[in-house]
């Protein structure tokens, strides 16, 4: 991969995480929170274009480690900014279904 | 609120608990990505400059439909969101990266290589570890 497709898939991934942490803040007060979703919003097509766009010029098995880190970073981001806290069980699935989704992409 | 909950019937309560929808939003992803790769290289790419833009995509109708079904399952998510946190959630729909394999598999007959085989059993475990911690993190 060239180096501006590994910038732009971090750049995608850094728009998922903040996308979805804004959805998750937005929504889970009451009422909902408006201007935050409609950021996460933003923040989420901006990430939809740029995966569109990666996924035309790069094969799937090419772009593994991206897909495969999203569920990690998101609870990262989560952990960070949300204050959710997984415990040791939750932390374990959530490293198999990264570790599973970068095989399987991969393969 | 609670007390409008235990009125409803019970095909409702079901069709609108977080984890019904979040099965609901797996597959529509699954769709919209099948429909999106599909529509991305059968699209027309207007020029290579904005090409990474992923434009020349959204001349096929293919990476409409794909479109619908993410605007769809965008909905189910924000509902899923309003009851579970993000990283369980998030961890959960992974599972829609596993289903494009297992329903080749199943309706198409391809063939599964062991790589992949373990990496979805990984996911499944992940999953199911999630799962076991999800109910006492839920939120309302």
């Amino acid at each position: 991969m060239t180096a501006i497709a590994i910038l732009l898939s971090v750049l995608s991934q850094f728009l998922l995480v903040c996308g979805q942490v804004l959805l998750r803040r937005a929504m889970k007060a009451t009422p909902v929170r408006v201007g935050i979703l409609a950021g996460g919003i933003v923040l989420l097509t901006g990430w939809f274009f740029l995966w569109l766009g990666l996924l035309a010029d790069w094969d799937l098995s090419r772009l593994f480690p991206f897909e495969g880190l999203n569920p990690v970073l998101v609870a990262l981001g989560a952990w960070l900014f949300l204050k959710e806290r997984l415990g040791l069980t939750g932390w374990i699935g959530i490293g198999l279904i990264s570790l599973g989704v970068a095989l399987v992409t991969s393969a | 609120m609670a007390a409008d909950a235990r009125e409803r019937p019970a095909l409702v309560r079901w069709f609108l608990n977080p984890y019904t929808q979040l099965a609901c939003d797996a597959l529509l992803v699954t769709t919209a990505e099948l429909l999106l790769k599909k529509g991305a290289t059968s699209g027309t790419p207007l020029s290579a400059s904005i090409a990474w833009l992923g434009i020349g995509a959204l001349a096929s109708v293919w990476t409409w439909l794909g479109i619908l079904a993410y605007l769809l399952s965008l909905a189910c998510w924000l509902y899923v969101l309003r009851h579970i946190p993000v990283s369980v959630a998030f961890g959960l729909i992974s599972i829609a990266q596993v289903l494009v394999p297992l329903g080749a598999w199943v309706f198409l007959g391809e063939a599964i290589s062991m790589r992949r085989w373990i990496g979805i059993a990984s996911v499944l475990c992940g999953t199911v570890l999630i799962a076991r911690t999800a109910p006492a993190r839920r939120e309302s």
